[in-house]
């Protein structure tokens, strides 16, 4: 036996040491900060009281607590507004990258406005103007006013990766004589999608995220129904921690549902 | 003159027998942003089954031609008639320079997120509406003729860059051009890979397909050019018989460009 084959295993087994032990000592600091901050606020922590905010057992069964309702309420609003962001994006940005004058004008006017104002008063005015006039609802114009505000950075995205293509790709394809909508849909938009995948899922968790802001026009979803519960049962941290909690799984299962996708596109060599 | 008989290609003995103008160029002009003035009075006919190749330093404005020959630029003055159709002229007219004239890029351009099969394909189905298994007929046939029978799965990615340019030549191709026009299709490629696609080049010029070529591989627009243009700031400097152009270069400039590349 030589030294080489005895020490070998050994030393390989130790070379990840020094980099666990250094993660240790960082997240064993984290929790001691956590706690002694806890400690220090002399709050009087009520966690037992958490579940039934979530589920509740009544008499016929198991009932969704009001922190569950509202997810379900987020949930919906997400899940409708996410498909009509990433078409008012599309929209947005074939518009931008167009020939014509009007729908270059139209598309850069609804991007600067949307960019540039908070979100908040664009539900506003959604909401208090629109709506009456539009004859919608509370959900319809919650909806709207998401996927419009997260629709003009989806649309910056994919006009980003349109552009990042090389030239040549055009080129190739009109070469060959296919038309402009042709050229889009077999191979520009075909990459562009692969090289914009990222970052709008990145666009897609600020949807989720931002959707609190609809608790202003009294919707209630997430974030509305833990203000309410905090103001009835003053567990202040223990809620909004939990909340918190729930946008966190929705946001890490949005996040991995969009990697497996980007590796199942992935293109091969 | 035995110099001159040793250089001569005993299969180009008797005459290539040539058809009617089909590519013609009266006067293009062609000014870019920035004021490089690329083109400045050229005109060209090319005759069916005709080999024509274009040399010239860089920068003197072959690739220009090329592209407007093919309809991706649009000449300031002047005008392309191909086949009947004009540019500049109606969009249609255009549409149809593009699908009648095959273009093969130095960079090969293929398209990365479509297999070699896909990549000759797309174009016959969308801008020929050629139902898919006709298509896909066709292509695994040209595929075969460039060599790559056993490529038609591979991605881009997975290709050498000799097999990238035969399938871009391929895909070319499967649009049944009456003109293949080939942009410095050899210079990208390491040396060792040069050869396969001038190869597949030869065998074209062989069949009978009206060609312009740029390149600076000297031996093929010999052995296989039936007329040489010599390219110099945006005009045709001299214009000759393959033979004769490298034999004896009547320019100053064309014979310190052959000093310089021979």
């Amino acid at each position: 036996m030589t030294p080489s084959s005895r020490t070998s295993p050994l030393s390989r087994l130790a070379q990840p040491l020094p980099d666990l032990l250094a993660f240790a000592a960082l997240a064993a600091l984290v929790v001691w900060g956590v706690l002694a901050g806890a400690r220090n606020l002399g709050y009087h922590w009520q966690w037992y009281a958490v579940p039934a905010t979530l589920l509740t057992w009544g008499a016929d069964g198991p009932a969704a607590g009001p922190l569950l309702q509202g997810l379900l309420l987020t949930l919906a609003l997400a899940g409708t507004a996410l498909p009509l962001t990433f078409c008012l994006g599309l929209a947005a940005c074939l518009a931008a990258l167009s020939d014509s004058f009007a729908a270059r004008a139209v598309s850069r006017l609804y991007l600067e406005a949307v960019r540039n104002t908070p979100l908040l008063i664009q539900i506003f005015l959604l909401w208090f103007v629109a709506a009456p006039l539009l004859g919608m609802g509370r959900f319809t114009a919650g909806v709207l006013a998401l996927a419009l505000f997260e629709g003009a950075y989806a649309a910056e995205i994919l006009r980003g990766a349109v552009l990042s293509l090389p030239r040549g790709q055009w080129e190739a394809a009109h070469a060959l004589g296919l038309s402009r909508a042709q050229t889009y849909a077999r191979v520009v938009l075909p990459q562009a999608l692969r090289r914009a995948l990222p970052p709008l899922t990145g666009q897609a968790v600020s949807l989720v995220k931002d959707s609190a802001l609809l608790s202003a026009i009294s919707l209630f979803e997430l974030t509305l129904r833990a203000q309410a519960l905090v103001s009835d049962t003053f567990l202040t941290f223990e809620i909004w921690f939990t909340t918190a909690g729930l946008y966190l799984a929705v946001n890490l299962a949005l996040s991995a549902a969009a990697r497996t996708l980007e590796r199942r596109v992935r293109l091969r060599g | 003159m035995a110099f001159q008989a040793d250089r001569c290609d005993p299969a180009r003995a008797e005459a290539k027998v040539l058809g009617g103008v089909i590519v013609e160029a009266r006067g293009l002009r062609k000014t870019f942003a920035g004021g490089i003035e690329a083109l400045r009075g050229v005109s060209l006919a090319v005759r069916q089954g005709e080999v024509v190749v274009v040399v010239g330093p860089s920068g003197s404005g072959k690739s220009t031609l090329l592209r407007c020959l093919c309809g991706l630029e649009t000449p300031d003055a002047g005008e392309v008639v191909t086949d009947g159709a004009r540019l500049p002229g109606s969009r249609r007219d255009r549409d149809r320079i593009r699908t009648e004239t095959g273009m093969v890029f130095q960079h090969f351009n293929l398209f990365p997120h479509l297999t070699a099969l896909a990549n000759v394909t797309l174009a016959p189905r969308l801008a020929r509406g050629l139902p898919a298994d006709r298509a896909e007929a066709e292509a695994r046939a040209l595929l075969g003729r460039v060599g790559l029978k056993d490529k038609t799965g591979a991605y881009p990615a997975e290709l050498s860059g000799g097999q990238q340019q035969r399938v871009a030549i391929a895909r070319a191709l499967a649009m049944r051009p009456k003109v293949m026009l080939f942009d410095e299709a050899t210079s990208a490629l390491d040396p060792e890979m040069i050869g396969e696609v001038l190869e597949v080049m030869r065998g074209l010029a062989a069949e009978g397909m009206t060609m312009v070529v740029v390149t600076h591989e000297m031996g093929f627009a010999r052995e296989a050019g039936d007329r040489v243009l010599f390219m110099d700031q945006g005009r045709i400097e001299e214009e000759a018989g393959a033979a004769e152009f490298f034999l004896s270069p009547r320019g100053e400039r064309a014979r310190r460009f052959l000093s310089r590349m021979l």
